[in-house]
């Protein structure tokens, strides 16, 4: 672990150059501008971004992209609190707390607590991935194709068992994700897949457009269909109410190591920080003491969701850049971008190319810490903009995000795929459909498929294979487990139920 | 009125389409397993059968809570016209731009959706479609030299 401080020294020497410094504050601004934008978000502001890093070192490049992640999340909050408008899916469970509180003229003080707890539980995951990510990657180093393929097959699992949402849905989404990604040619067999003799197919359906759409224009018609109207509490900031704010801060750290462990743990696993906000605030309201004061203007309200939110969103690095697989739908982009510049995501990062792993560390600590900075500070700018009516401002993200189609492939065919799936986002987002495993399985459900192929040459076509050592054969076990997860809590589910209505049977009897 | 019952419905016949075109798509491909594990159409031949089931059970999950999903609406009239007044321009600025390029697709879209879907003054309205063009522009063309997709209004004005 020591020797990781000294990576992490050497990150920080990569980083603190000054082009690196100005490209965190420019990131972390257009996240907040992205963030605080409906129908811009964390995932399609990185997808929106990346074309234009395509030029860049891939250090610099990671470092935009990723201070551009940490404004979005910091954004999302702003509007959330102000407006009662969740910029960002994540930040939907601070509304519950922070506009009531905002509304009471606490605006200041919710925004504080927001966005300090949120740095706070951005630099829980910082440390997690500074401590752990050299280990896992070294464990990593040993994988094979079978223990790729069951750490895939644990990612996809997870998000059945774990992600919330019914079984059935999730499955359809990794399923139209795995549909899509395999479109275009066959990486092992060269064969032309599922392209129907369109020359435009044979490109096969980009994710980066697939994002656009669904988290771009489909958050939009969501947006429009409610009639948006930013009639907010004002932007208006205090300082010295930021200092009495951040003094009483400490008496929440209960709530904060509970929301960053939460969020941590969603982080890594693949559940994302919208699923971590969601079970951080339904923990903190079922065990504090103040749970009654919960979507009344409650402090903790405001910081448990907040600091799973943020340290979701970081650690869901770990996983990424360790173990090549995503933690979130925004980390799924970002690996897609790696393979883009020509990195290979995975433990090999950690060997080869120390700088960019360590520089992309180091560049988080300070992203985060100059996020908490600018977020408060831009305030009342972002607000202000919100004030433009969305009839100008709709129209424009409108055209931003067909621009970003385009830049993708530099074909006109990709606006049509927004647009179809941007109608396609509206239905599932309309449905309960979840969309981050089905962004996830487009981006990694080809490299699942390599490795199960890969296996099966190794064993002669025989899965036995996936069971051959004690690793290989845990994972698969536990990704079956999961996998099977939906049908065991049905058993469960029903043995408990029974139980209680011949206890309540009981109760009755002697009553 | 759409209601979540209808919804649900047409999403899953929509997810079972899909699987069905997957199909007959991977039927042209090797679907089995040869001695070197499986074959270039074992997994889309799979995943299509995966979305068509999966389909119909949504199907029969809705149909058997119907009586619960038929009262609930996914949009009103109110919402529903809004949808359309903002979907309809996207699919037309998207057409338009197959033919006159993406910039003047886009100015075309902004005057025509603040003017007549916002309502605002012809100035305002000129003045934001000719800025975001002229912005865009700049960014991508000049300063990060991506050229985007171009008609020929720009071949014309000797800008391609």
């Amino acid at each position: 672990m020591l020797s990781n401080l000294d990576s992490l020294m050497h990150g920080f020497s990569v980083a603190l150059t000054a082009y690196h410094i100005m490209l965190i504050v420019g990131g972390v601004l257009l996240g907040i501008l992205v963030g605080v934008l409906p129908g811009l978000g964390a995932p399609n502001g990185v997808t929106l971004l990346l074309p234009l890093t395509f030029t860049m070192d891939p250090v610099s490049a990671i470092i935009l992209l990723t201070s551009l992640y940490w404004g979005a999340l910091f954004g999302g909050s702003t509007t959330s609190i102000l407006f009662n408008i969740p910029g960002e899916p994540s930040s939907v469970a601070t509304t519950f707390d922070g506009y009531p509180m905002a509304r009471q003229g606490r605006a200041t003080e919710a925004l504080t607590y927001a966005f300090l707890s949120a740095g706070f539980g951005a630099l829980v995951g910082i440390i997690v991935i500074t401590l752990l990510s050299t280990a896992v990657a070294s464990f990593a180093l040993r994988f094979g194709p079978p223990e790729y393929f069951a750490v895939y097959l644990l990612a996809f699992s997870s998000f059945i068992a774990f992600g919330g949402g019914t079984p059935l849905k999730t499955i359809i989404a990794l399923a139209l994700g795995f549909g899509f990604g395999m479109m275009g040619t066959d990486t092992v067999s060269g064969a032309m897949r599922l392209t129907f003799d369109v020359p435009d197919l044979i490109r096969g359906i980009s994710f980066l457009v697939v994002v656009i759409g669904l988290f771009g224009l489909g958050e939009l018609l969501l947006t429009i269909e409610e009639g948006p109207e930013f009639k907010g509490a004002s932007g208006r900031i205090d300082p010295r109410e930021i200092l009495r704010t951040a003094a009483r801060m400490p008496r929440y750290w209960l709530a904060m190591l509970r929301g960053s462990a939460v969020g941590v743990w969603m982080g890594i696993t693949p559940g994302g920080p919208t699923a971590a906000s969601f079970m951080s605030y339904g923990i903190a309201r079922r065990v504090s003491r103040n749970g009654a004061n919960f979507g009344k203007g409650e402090p903790e309200g405001v910081i448990a969701p907040e600091t799973a939110d943020h340290s979701a969103g970081t650690a869901a690095m770990l996983p990424m850049l360790s173990l090549g697989i995503p933690g979130s739908a925004t980390s799924a982009v970002m690996l897609g971008g790696l393979m883009i510049w020509g990195l290979n995501p995975g433990p090999m990062l950690f060997v080869e190319q120390h700088d960019f792993v360590w520089g992309m560390i180091a560049s988080m600590y300070l992203g985060n810490v100059i996020g908490v900075v600018l977020a408060l500070a831009t305030v009342p700018l972002f607000a202000a903009m919100l004030s433009v009516s969305f009839a100008i401002i709709g129209p424009i993200i409108v055209t931003v995000c067909l621009v970003g189609a385009y830049t993708v492939a530099n074909a006109g065919f990709d606006l049509w795929l927004a647009v179809l799936f941007g109608i396609m986002g509206y239905m599932m987002k309309k449905l309960d459909y979840p969309l981050a495993p089905m962004v996830l399985a487009m981006v990694i459900g080809d490299k699942a498929e390599d490795a199960f192929r890969q296996s099966m040459l190794l064993s002669n076509g025989s899965v036995t294979i996936l069971w051959s050592n004690w690793l290989v054969g845990t994972l698969t076990s536990i990704a079956l487990l999961f996998l099977a997860w939906p049908v065991v809590a049905m058993l469960l589910g029903r043995r408990r139920a029974s139980r209680a209505a011949m206890a309540a049977a009981r109760q009755g009897d002697a009553a | 009125m759409l209601t979540r019952f209808h919804l649900e419905l047409i999403f899953a016949a929509c997810v079972f389409a899909i699987g069905a075109v997957g199909l007959y798509g991977s039927l042209e491909l090797d679907t089995g397993w040869a001695s070197d594990g499986p074959q270039a159409g074992f997994f889309p031949f799979r995943v299509a059968l995966i979305l068509m089931v999966g389909a119909v059970l949504v199907a029969i999950q809705a149909v058997r809570a119907r009586a619960k999903l038929r009262p609930i609406t996914v949009t009103d009239h109110a919402g529903m016209r809004r949808i359309l007044w903002f979907g309809l321009p996207i699919i037309g600025m998207v057409a338009l731009a197959q033919w006159l390029g993406l910039y003047a697709a886009m100015a075309v879209y902004l005057l025509a959706t603040i003017r007549l879907g916002g309502r605002r003054p012809w100035h305002t309205s000129l003045g934001v479609a000719a800025g975001v063009t002229v912005v865009t522009f700049v960014v991508f063309e000049w300063w990060f030299q991506v050229p985007l997709l171009k008609g020929p209004l720009e071949i014309m004005l000797g800008l391609a």
